[in-house]
Formats: C-alpha cells, structure tokens, sequence
C-alpha cells in the first residue's frame, strides 16, 4: 500500500510539474511558430543583398532572437500567471527607469531616435519591454477594482499610461506612443469602463489629436507623416517617399508574388526599413497575395485563440492580461499593414513576430507565453 | 473589422491592377542609356570625305549621385576650364544628367574618368568633322551639337544620315549603383548611311577658289559656279562664295545660292528664245532680222547697248552679239503663249528634282498677266527670276541634243553594311529636236568664238555659251540703289567640248563694284579657267577631229551663203580647233578676221 501510495504520490508530483502543457493551446503555439520562422525567412530575404556574397548575420540573429523567444515563451507559460498579482508593479518600474536611463548619455541614437542601449553585439528596446510590462500593471489594476472604474480610476489608468509615454516621446517614437494609449485605452473597455466615460475619452482623444496636430508638440517630420498618407502622390521622392515605395513593392507582389528573393523593390532597397518597419512589403511583394493573406491568416488564428483564452478565463487579472496581449497585437498589425498598404499613417512600428529585432521579438513571445499561462490554467 | 479592412485594400492593391505598380517599380530601377547613332557621312562622288562623324567624349554630372558638390566642383571645374559655379548650377538644376561639357578632347576625358568621381562621368557622342574644311560647305549644311540636321543636305537627307539610336538599359538600385547580375538589354545603335554626292571635291575647291579669286578681284559680293554633266544631270561642283562684310574677306557661303536665290539672268536667255523659234521653224540659220536700234513695246522703250543703225542681222549675228531689239523680234515671231511654253518646257519655273532645302522655283508671270512690254523684257532675261541651277540646266538642253535631264546632287546611298544603294532619276524629256539643238549648239559657238563670250574660250577646246548682264533689283523696289545707281549680275553659261558637252558651267558674278558690269568679261573669263581646270580634272580629251568636222558639214547650206560672214566667222573658229594640236594655244594665233559689226562685242544692259 505504501509503496502503491508512494508512486502515487510521486505520480501526482510528475503531473503536477507537466499537467499545465496537457491543457496547452497547440494550434496557437503552432501559429506563433509559424508566423516566426516566416519572419526569420522574410528578414533573410530582406537582408541578404541583390547579388553574391550573400549576408546572413541578420538571419542569424533573428533566428537567435526567435529562438530565445520561443525557450522564453514556454519558460512563462509555465510559470502561474496568479503570481503576477503580487509583482505586477515590478516590470514597470524596472523598465521605467531603463527608458529614463535611455534618453541618457547610456544610450543609443540610430537614425535620429535615441531608443536603444547597446549590450554587446545586442542592443535593446526598453520602449518595446515596456508594452508587456504595462499589461501587467494595468491589468492588475483593472482587475482588483472588479469593474468599480469611475472617472478618478480612469485618470489613474491613464497616468500610468502617460508616464512611460512622455519618456518615449523624448526619444522621440510617436508609433509606439501610440500603441500605448491604444492599449490603455483598449483594457480599460476590456476592464468594464462605462460606455459614457467612453465617449468623453474617445471625444478627449479626438480633440488632443487635433491640439497635438496643430501645436508644436510634434516634430515637422511626425505631422507630415501623419497625414501625408491621404494623398501619398504630392511629392514622392520627399516625405511621402517610403509610402509611395511600399505600396509599389505590395502591389507589384500581385497575386502569386515575385518570388522568394526576386522581388525588385526589396532586392534593390526601395522601401526603406524593410526587414523592421516594413517587412510586410517583402512578404508582399515575393510571396504575393498568397502570402499576405497567409500572414494575415495566421494572425487572425493567434487572434482568435487569445480572445478564446480570454473568455474562457475564470479570474479577471488573466482575462485582462490576455485581452491586453490581444489589443497590442492588434494594434500593431493594424497600423504595421495598414501603413505598409497605405491605409494608415506611417510610424515606427514593428510588425509583431516578423520584424528584425530582438526586443520587439521577445517581448511579443512573452506576452504570449503569459496568454499561454492563462490558457493552461483555465481549469484551476 | 479591422482584419477586413486590411484584406480588402490588399486585395485591392495586388489584385486588381499590380501591372501599373509593377511598371512604376520598373520605372524607378530600370535605366536607360542612350547610344548615340553613328551619324553617316557625305562623300564626294568617289568616296572622299566631306562631313564625317568622329565619337567624341562628353562630361556629364548626376546630381543625384554627388557626394560632395564642392569638392567635385573644384576637381572638375579647372580640368574643363569652367567656372566652379557652372558646376553648382547643374547639379542645382537636379534631376539625373546635365551636361558639363560637350566634345571634349581625349586627354581631357581621360583625366576626368581618372578622378573617380561620383555623379561625374564621360559618354562618348559623334561629332561633326569636316575633313575637307569649307568646301562644299553651302551644299552639305550644317549640324548642330546634338547631331542634328540644320541646313542643306545634312537636314535634306536627315533621315538617312541620322541611324537609329541604340540603348542599354540597366537595372540599378536605390544608391545608383548599376547591379552587374541585375536585368540588362542592349540595343545596339543603327549607324546612318553615308550620302554620295555627284560632287567631285577636287572640282568643288578648284570651283570655290577660282571664283573666290574672281569674286574679290572684281569686287563683287559673292558668286556662284556650278559645273554639270550635260549627259546625266549630275552637279560635279556647286560653289557659293560670298564677301564677308565685316572682314572684307571672300570666303564659302554657308547659303547655296545656286538654288536657293532666284535672280533675273538676262540675256543668257536669249538661248531659249531663239530655240522655241527655231524648234518652231519660225527662224533658221538663215533668217534675218531687221534690227533697230530701239524698239518700243508699250510703255518701255527697248535699244542696244551699243547703237549700230538699222541693219539686218542673221540670227547667229543677233545671238553673238546680244543684240537685245533682235531677240525681241524673234520673240514676238514666236508669241507670248509660245515663249512662256518654251520657258517652262526648259525647266524654268519648277523647283528642279534636287529638291534642295529651301529651294527656289523662280518666277515667271502667266502670259495672261504680261503687260505689252513683257514679252520684250523676258525674252532678254529681265522681269523674270530663275535660279543659277534652273538656267544651267537650260543650257544643258542644248547640250544634249535637246533632252533635258534632270539634275542630280546626290548619287547614292551606302548603308552600314557596305551596300551602295543608286538613287532613282528622273527622266528625261525631249524639249527640242536634235536639229534646233544642233543649230544653237553652232550658234553658241559662235558667241565665244567672234561675239561676247569670246573671253570663255578654252585653249584646245571649243567652246559654246552665252553672256549674260542683268540689272538686279534692289531693296528700294527698283533697279536703283539708295545710292541711285544700278547694280548687275554678270553671267557665263556654256558647256565644252562643244562638240561632244562632257561639262557645262555656269558662272555668276554677283554685284561688281570695280566698274565693268559684263558677263563677257567678268564671267567669262572664270568659265575659261574654271572649264580647263575641269577638263582637266575629269580627264576630258580635245574631241576627235572627225566629229567636228562632220558635225561643221552638217551645218545648213543655206547659211553659209545667206550671211558668209557669219558663218565664215564660225567656221574660222572651229577651224582654228581642227587645226590645232590639242593642248595648244588657239588665241595666239587668233581668229582670223573677227567680223566687224561684233567688234566690239554687244552686251545686254
């Protein structure tokens, strides 16, 4: 008996450790999968050059970057999300005081933006981490105010919000901003805000947008930006020289694509930034309307299992978090293929698993792992 | 929602119309060179160079390939010898090519591909050479920088000497750089034909430099000469020479006057007056003519040059002593209507199937407008307007037994593998009878032998023509100049050996300035030297003695007896021919006894 009761025991020790992965969302895991090895793909083709010698190191570190994202994502998805509850201040903070860090002389300024510090051969992205970390935060903060948000709880959402936004537009990076207030905003309805103070925010932000627009807060370069995608012909070698290009290279894909590593307009380097910002126009343009109906497609799986995650979820903090993980996703691919194919403004956002970038890349696969955490613990 | 509004516009854009975005890709990557054509060249009748492309290097900038504007600025500039500011102001002008400078020689090419500039790079494109210097310059035309026909023949026949472009079009990325496994087509240029002319150069300089000399010692303001081959149409030389105001220098005219200036000949156009009433058998050998010394046809009173009384003159008399009043009867044997006929059927008032840019018909009035003083005025070669080449063309009708030919400037084309393609001719047309022609061909003789044209003689040639001295009509609307006093164009058409024509020459003195007016004895004379020269040049031996005697006896009895003196006269001077070894002198031993009523020579005012 005591021997049977010890291997049971022992048994219920074994199950306990590995019981979590039985209830693992696989097609989501097999989506993520796929969606980031044709990201290491797309970002090889973006970055290889027109002709021999060939480069591979961006291929090399993107499959880097993959990997320790994906040994990432498994990592907290066993790891019970509930825990969270107790440390959900802890990634802010920490993060907030890298994006201060980065704006000092510790940090890195590529093309004009000082966003990056420089560890080793890696640099990293406090302004992506700091996407996960404010799912956390206000999740935590949603969640134990069980739906009771009136206007004081709403401001309270937003200057956690807001904290990080002013350090990111220091850098400056309006897109990322962006899909700040576009999470915060997002949670905050997932979280039981009143349909009313809904309406008042959504008419603040209308109004703010038009003051921003119109004062000096942004740079000439961000508002041309913004708005020179409703008539991208005016000038197209100036500021409306990358919308312009990336609508060729997605249009020229046509409906089978140029070919993996044929595509003009990528090859020759046409589109700028196109292993980051607009990677979508490499996929686009050689794998054709076959292959941005796939990415889409798979997005559209990973979509569809986070808000089913979401709902079957039996504590509001995993709902919320998986519902944040589900809006920042979206968000992003929204304005990344939506400036890709001319319909959005252009800002610097990274297409999530498919861009070049590491911070980007591990941040997005975290995210899911905690989503993937809420999933296998839907039965507790 | 969103998901949907992103597949549609993608949808939309790659699969409703992703040709016209696949062109503006192209577009964009795609460069194309252009590969300037080989201009062809013109050549003289046996091949020698006149106008000839020869590639040459030109500098080009790309602004948009500059790194650094001052510095390339200051590199390029003083190899070029331009200003540093030219060099800014091109790359200003942006865009992706703008010339720095054109033609450039070699060594000065060479040094600018040795910078290794960025933006700054060379392109080779033909330029115009003229191996032959200014001969012919009035008649092959010019160019302009590009290659382009501007004047002449170089515009004339553009079509045939400008090729067809070729390009390489090259597949470059977004920094400029041409990708070397990257797509590329080459076009290879079309080289242009080369043009062969009827010209013979070493008569075109022999043509120029004669009637430069003649020109400049007389000092007129230019002139015209143009040697032809009676039999065939073909122009050999077509000089135009004009006196440079500024300089006082005579020197090619870049304008062919030849037929592009339309002027009233004079009495060289009593030549086809006489024929249309010998064709017509209104007069002969024989016939004489009252001539006063005035004769009045409406308003205007018409006299001779130099007064003789009434006498009666046979019509080879008329003819070699110019004698305006006789012509004038012979003209109005002939009637309005048949002179304005013989007019036109001798080519006169047409455009000639050279076709020449710019090219003259001439003028002549319909016999409906003619007032009474008309017929008068244009039977002597006033009140009527002709080109050089028109009258030329005349004469060679008597040259050739009555068959006008068409003229020809151009023989052929060779295309760029070699082969040789003959232009199409014209045909002929029978505008006298062998005989009429016969009988002026004797008559014209005349004219140089005893009558005014006797300073176109050729030592062991004989020689037919006629004299000619228009007054020309001046700006003020008359024959007047502002100076009040009148201006000339001296005259010498005739064509040698007269027995057998194997050239004919017209010579025009434009504007004398030196006192004598005369084509017998401004032209004439450069009708001698310019026709020794090219029976010379063209190898033309003194025709058998056979041929001239037989054609002497053929000559209508009637005519020896009617007006011995004149035939006599005639006979004397190819006598004088017969009797000489060829290449000999004949004015040295002078024409016996010149008759007296043609001593001095007459000349039409």
């Amino acid at each position: 008996m005591t021997a049977l009761g010890e291997l049971g025991r022992r048994r219920r020790i074994t199950s306990e450790l590995t019981r979590p992965f039985h209830n693992i969302d696989s097609v989501l895991v097999g989506a993520i999968v796929a969606l980031s090895l044709l990201g290491v793909l797309m970002v090889y083709s973006a970055t290889r050059g027109a002709e021999p010698p060939f480069t591979s190191s961006y291929l090399v570190r993107q499959a880097l970057f993959v990997a320790g994202g994906l040994v990432a994502m498994g990592v907290v998805a066993l790891f019970d999300y509930r825990r969270l509850l107790n440390w959900a201040w802890v990634p802010y903070g920490v993060v907030m005081v890298a994006l201060v860090a980065v704006l000092s002389p510790l940090g890195t300024t590529v093309n004009g933006a000082q966003r990056w510090f420089s560890v080793g051969p890696f640099t990293a992205q406090p302004s992506e981490f700091i996407k996960l970390a404010l799912i956390i935060a206000i999740a935590a903060m949603l969640a134990g105010w069980q739906e009771d948000i009136g206007p004081g709880r709403i401001l309270k959402v937003l200057a956690v919000v807001a904290a990080p936004s002013v350090l990111v537009m220091a850098q400056p990076d309006l897109g990322t901003v962006l899909q700040y207030l576009a999470m915060g905003l997002g949670m905050l309805l997932l979280g039981g805000v009143r349909a009313r103070y809904l309406i008042v925010m959504v008419l603040l932000g209308v109004g703010l947008s038009v003051a921003v627009l119109t004062s000096d807060t942004l740079a000439d370069y961000q508002r041309d930006r913004l708005t020179s995608f409703i008539d991208p012909r005016i000038d197209s070698q100036g500021i409306t020289y990358n919308q312009n290009q990336s609508v060729t290279a997605v249009a020229s894909g046509g409906f089978a694509g140029q070919g993996l590593f044929d595509g003009p307009q990528t090859q020759l380097r046409f589109v700028p930034e196109q292993e980051t910002d607009f990677i979508f126009t490499v996929v686009a343009e050689e794998l054709g309307f076959v292959g941005g109906a796939l990415v889409l497609g798979l997005f559209g799986v990973v979509c569809w299992r986070l808000w089913r995650i979401a709902r079957s979820c039996r504590d509001n903090f995993g709902y919320l978090l998986t519902g944040g993980v589900l809006i920042m996703l979206l968000f992003q691919l929204f304005s990344n293929v939506g400036m890709a194919i001319g319909i959005m403004p252009i800002t610097g956002t990274a297409l999530p698993f498919i861009s070049y970038g590491g911070s980007s890349i591990l941040t997005t696969l975290v995210s899911l792992g905690l989503a993937l955490s809420v999933g296998m613990r839907r039965f507790d | 929602m969103l998901l949907a509004a992103v597949l549609f516009k993608l949808v939309d854009l790659q699969l409703i119309d992703p040709d016209a975005y696949q062109a503006m890709s192209e577009r964009q990557r795609m460069f194309e060179h252009v590969i300037p054509a080989e201009r062809g060249a013109i050549v003289d009748r046996s091949g020698v160079e006149l106008a000839v492309s020869v590639p040459q290097d030109s500098v080009y900038i790309d602004p948009g390939m500059v790194e650094d504007p001052a510095a390339a600025a200051a590199a390029v500039a003083p190899i070029l010898g331009i200003t540093e500011e030219s060099v800014h102001a091109a790359i200003g002008r942006g865009g992706r090519f703008a010339y720095l400078a054109r033609h450039v020689p070699d060594e000065t090419a060479g040094r600018i591909r040795e910078l290794e500039l960025p933006g700054v790079a060379t392109v080779s494109e033909p330029k115009r050479f003229l191996p032959s210097g200014d001969v012919a310059r009035s008649v092959v035309g010019l160019t302009d920088i590009d290659g382009l026909g501007l004047s002449g023949l170089e515009a004339q026949y553009a079509d045939v000497l400008t090729g067809q472009a070729g390009s390489l079009t090259v597949e470059r990325g977004r920094d400029g750089r041409t990708i070397p496994v990257g797509e590329r087509e080459l076009i290879p240029a079309q080289p242009g034909s080369n043009l062969v002319l009827t010209l013979d150069r070493s008569l075109q300089y022999e043509a120029e430099r004669i009637l430069s000399a003649q020109v400049a010692k007389v000092g007129a303001r230019g002139g015209v000469a143009l040697v032809t081959r009676p039999a065939t149409g073909e122009v050999l030389a077509m000089a135009n020479v004009t006196r440079v105001d500024e300089t006082g220098e005579v020197e090619v005219d870049i304008n062919n006057a030849a037929v592009t200036t339309s002027y009233e000949p004079g009495s060289v156009m009593k030549m086809i007056t006489v024929s249309g009433a010998v064709e017509e058998g209104l007069v002969d050998w024989s016939t004489t003519v009252e001539v006063a010394d005035s004769l009045r046809l409406g308003d205007y009173q018409f006299s001779e040059h130099t007064p003789h009384g009434t006498v009666n003159w046979a019509i080879p008399e008329i003819l070699s002593s110019s004698s305006n009043v006789g012509t004038i009867r012979v003209a109005q044997m002939l009637g309005e209507d048949g002179l304005y006929e013989y007019l036109r059927s001798f080519g006169l008032g047409d455009v000639t199937t050279v076709g020449f840019p710019n090219e003259q018909a001439g003028f002549i009035d319909d016999p409906s407008d003619w007032s009474g003083s008309s017929i008068g005025s244009i039977s002597i070669g006033q009140g009527i307007a002709v080109t050089p080449l028109q009258m030329a063309m005349a004469f060679n009708v008597i040259a050739n037994g009555g068959v006008y030919v068409p003229p020809r400037l151009v023989a052929a084309t060779v295309d760029p593998s070699g082969e040789r393609h003959e232009l199409p001719t014209a045909e002929p047309r029978q505008v006298v009878s062998g005989d009429t022609a016969d009988m002026m061909n004797m008559m014209l003789r005349g004219v140089v032998a005893v009558g005014t044209g006797q300073k176109a003689a050729v030592n062991g040639y004989t020689v037919a023509g006629k004299t000619g001295t228009a007054a020309k009509p001046q700006p003020t609307g008359s024959y007047l100049d502002a100076a009040g006093n009148m201006q000339y164009r001296a005259t010498f058409i005739g064509f040698a050996p007269a027995e057998d024509p194997a050239l004919s020459i017209l010579v025009m003195i434009d504007e004398p300035s030196n006192g004598d007016i005369y084509g017998g004895s401004l032209a004439a004379p450069v009708f001698s030297e310019l026709a020794r020269v090219a029976l010379r040049i063209l190898d033309v031996p003194p025709p058998a003695t056979d041929r001239a005697t037989r054609f002497i006896d053929a000559l209508p009895e009637a005519a020896k007896k009617v007006d011995a003196k004149m035939s006599q006269a005639v006979t004397n001077a190819a006598g004088q021919v017969l009797a000489t070894e060829p290449g000999s002198r004949v004015r040295g031993t002078a024409v016996a006894a010149p008759p007296t009523t043609t001593a001095p020579p007459r000349r039409t005012p």
